[in-house]
């Protein structure tokens, strides 16, 4: 270990500016500009402090171990049964996480602060909540702090989706706080079964023992432990039974929030899987279980992309099932499936951030995001047009853009396990999103807005005047979307810049697939 | 012969804590009811964890002047299981809270609780 | 008197199926999509379980196959029981668990 073994000053600013930034932009509540320039300079300093940070752990306690020699309990590092109990630890697969998170954060922040005009304080405050479970959940080694994130992230989530006002908002809401509450309570039992088997709860410690001791008669409850794992995973990630709900969830919420929830969502996703992979991977039938739940995913979310008929829908449905693409990759768990799980989520986050950025900028000529009734926009914004076929480009895994290149990593992965069924989904979910993607695009930019002739007889001259209800689309709208583009094409041709991050982890954690 | 200790028949409440707030957030319609299935769900799971930390003849784990340490070792319960059930109590009571408010919000718009109304499934 | 339909008959009941009331409408390309994906999907997952043993395999390749054929339209099917009701989703939830727990289980 070439860690220092004391603790590491960046990732207690990593969890406590984000706190620091919600109390006071709450207490600032509705102060526009105040608001703006402190959560700007917030996320600004997340995104340096990624950056800067050197690699290592933050130890909030032990578990004492018992000296052999003294029978005294002891804290001291050199003896090797000294237990870590709560950990968090930063390494490069957290800093690549945690960087496109906060970066997201800014471009958030940047879009949130100019577009809703009262009550911003809370609303921003919930944003910054959920970076900071997002980068709990990334961060942590232990059961404990695990299980603390994914309550305190889906509680802000419900947050967030209710602030959008509307009543589909809190009846998405709601269903998603009952079902977290379901879920938050299952992983509480699966922490108690894990402590009470192994008696740790740090997640190395627990791994250890699992490996080293003989279990036998007691090892059923480590089943148990797994299927309430999947609960919570399920839930976080809104995989397959969930997905009704968590598309909701994305729909219901404004669209720069989305773009916040997915990229939560897809941390939360790399977090628990890599636990379950850690802790059960070498389960009988275990990763047989989360691959088959990772294929369901991407089917019925493709699908059910296909029937929508509302761009946020559309997205919504897309989110889900791309969840899934990254779910394969850690449900593999070889080496390349792994890197190409990895990449897919950093990747999966920058272009659907692309596409739901696009989405909110339709909202500004007001007439909703539906194919219905948006039509003919490209005219009107021919960069926005652009920048959206090329999200979705990026989306559908079209080559210069990011999302080939990690497709293109599972796929050979999963043929290289010997199972090319999942590679042919895998094909045929990127084709159906283009599909799906183009369906709403098409009809809401490049659709020549139909110019009704005028009937003689009782003509409804009202259509003139919605027309006037067009805003003109904010300038850090663009510059976000442009931003976000160039890095898809720059990850898109330098696959490296990112996979370089991603390897140590792959290593550490990858176990061999076996039929 | 499985010994009947005070530990299995606490397992065997939480047990059955959580099956009743399962079954009762399964099938209750009322938003209310549901939410009250949920607390005793959460009540089970705490019953668990505080089962889990349980020693026969167990000790607070507090070094108390004048103990020796090899004794508090052999008789201290697992300190762990108590703080997750401390923090489970703060997160059940957040949990609650925005349930009931969110219940509110949805009973004036809505005029009902009844979940098979307010949340049934809808198309767009 | 004796049914008559010829597979062609049976695709084109099938297709008109999902032209509800005036004729082709904004949603029916995506329905049309859907009902295909959902067709390929479901074998692909069958003849996934050619893992396990291969005959089993086969006769599930085959039995999906009839099945879909005789339950078509899927896509009304995968629609509704993709419902965002709070019920239904719980419902299902807990149907996963315990298949999950009952699969890992027997695996042991």
């Amino acid at each position: 270990m070439t860690e220092s073994i004391s603790n590491l000053w960046s990732i207690a600013l990593l969890v406590t500016i984000p706190i620091f930034a919600t109390i006071i932009v709450n207490l600032l509540f509705n102060r526009n500009r105040a608001i703006k320039y402190i959560s700007l300079i917030s996320a600004l300093s997340l995104v340096v402090i990624t950056i800067l940070s050197p690699y290592g752990f933050q130890w909030f306690t032990g578990q004492p171990a018992l000296n052999p020699n003294t029978l005294t309990f002891t804290f001291d590092a050199s003896i090797p049964a000294w237990r870590m109990a709560l950990e968090f630890y930063f390494g490069p697969l957290q800093q690549v996480l945690i960087f496109v998170m906060a970066l997201i954060l800014v471009l958030v922040i940047g879009i949130a602060t100019n577009g809703l005009t009262k009550n911003q304080g809370p609303y921003i405050g919930m944003i910054f909540l959920l970076f900071m479970s997002a980068a709990i959940i990334i961060m942590v080694n232990d059961l404990y702090h695990l299980w603390i994130a994914v309550e305190i992230g889906s509680l802000v989530v419900v947050g967030v989706v209710a602030a959008s006002g509307e009543g589909i908002g809190q009846k998405a809401a709601l269903k998603y706080a009952l079902f977290s509450a379901l879920s938050g309570a299952g992983l509480a039992i699966a922490l108690a079964l894990i402590l009470g088997l192994t008696g740790y709860s740090n997640i190395s410690d627990a791994i250890r023992y699992i490996q080293t001791t003989n279990l036998a008669g007691m090892s059923s409850i480590l089943y148990v432990a797994f299927g309430f794992f999947i609960l919570s995973w399920i839930y976080a990630g809104g995989l397959v039974p969930i997905h009704p709900l968590k598309s909701e969830v994305y729909g219901a919420a404004f669209p720069h929030g989305t773009a916040m929830l997915q990229a939560q969502s897809k941390l939360m996703l790399v977090a628990i899987g890599l636990v379950m992979l850690r802790l059960f991977g070498s389960l009988p039938f275990a990763r047989e279980v989360m691959l088959s739940i990772s294929v369901l995913t991407m089917m019925l979310g493709v699908v059910m992309a296909l029937l929508q008929t509302d761009l946020r829908w559309i997205l919504a449905y897309l989110i889900v099932s791309h969840s899934g693409l990254v779910t394969v990759g850690i449900s593999l768990g070889t080496y390349d499936a792994l890197v190409g799980g990895l990449f897919q989520a950093v990747n999966d986050v920058l272009y659907m951030s692309v596409l739901l950025l696009g989405c909110e900028a339709v909202y500004y000529f007001g007439k909703g995001t539906s194919t219905k009734t948006a039509v003919g926009i490209a005219k009107k914004a021919p960069w926005l047009a652009l920048a959206m076929v090329l999200g979705t480009f990026a989306a559908s895994g079209i080559p210069p853009f990011n999302g080939f290149q990690s497709k293109i990593i599972l796929i050979q992965s999963a043929l290289k396990v010997g199972l090319p069924e999942v590679a042919v989904v895998i094909l045929i979910l990127s084709v159906t999103t283009f599909i799906a993607l183009f369906r709403g695009i098409y009809s809401i930019f490049l659709k020549p807005a139909e110019t009704t002739p005028l009937a003689v007889s009782g003509s409804v001259p009202s259509e003139a005047q919605e027309d006037d209800k067009e805003t003109p689309i904010p300038r850090g709208l663009y510059l976000s979307l442009a931003i976000l583009v160039v890095i898809t094409l720059i990850l898109g041709v330098y696959p490296d810049l990112v996979i370089r991050f991603l390897t140590p982890v792959a290593q550490a954690v990858s176990i061999p697939w076996y039929p | 012969m499985i010994q009947v200790t005070i530990q299995l028949l606490a397992f065997f409440a939480a047990a059955v804590l959580v099956i009743i707030g399962i079954a009762g957030m399964l099938f209750l319609d009322n938003l209310i009811k549901k939410i009250i299935a949920f607390t005793l769900l959460s009540d089970g799971v705490n019953l668990l964890l505080v089962a889990v930390g349980y020693v026969e003849g167990g000790i607070v784990s507090i070094l108390l002047p004048g103990m020796s340490t090899s004794e508090f070792a052999s008789r201290a319960v697992l300190v762990f299981p108590v703080g997750i059930v401390l923090t489970n109590i703060v997160i059940g009571v957040s949990t609650t809270a925005i349930l009931v408010a969110l219940a509110i919000v949805l009973y004036r718009r809505y005029g009902t609780l009844k979940a098979s109304k307010v949340l049934k499934g809808e198309r767009r | 008197m004796v049914s008559v339909d010829s597979l062609y008959d049976k695709i084109k009941r099938w297709t008109v199926e999902f032209v509800g009331g005036s004729g082709y409408s904004n949603q029916m390309t995506g329905y049309m999509t859907g009902e295909l994906q959902t067709v390929v999907f479901t074998l692909i997952l069958a003849s996934l379980f050619r893992i396990f043993s291969i005959p089993l395999g086969m006769v599930l390749l085959i039995a999906v196959a009839a099945a879909l054929l005789y339950f078509a339209p899927m896509i009304v099917h995968v629609e509704r029981e993709s419902s965002n009701d709070l019920n239904r989703v719980l419902f299902w939830v807990v149907i996963y668990f315990a298949v999950i727990i009952a699969v890992t289980l027997w695996g042991r």
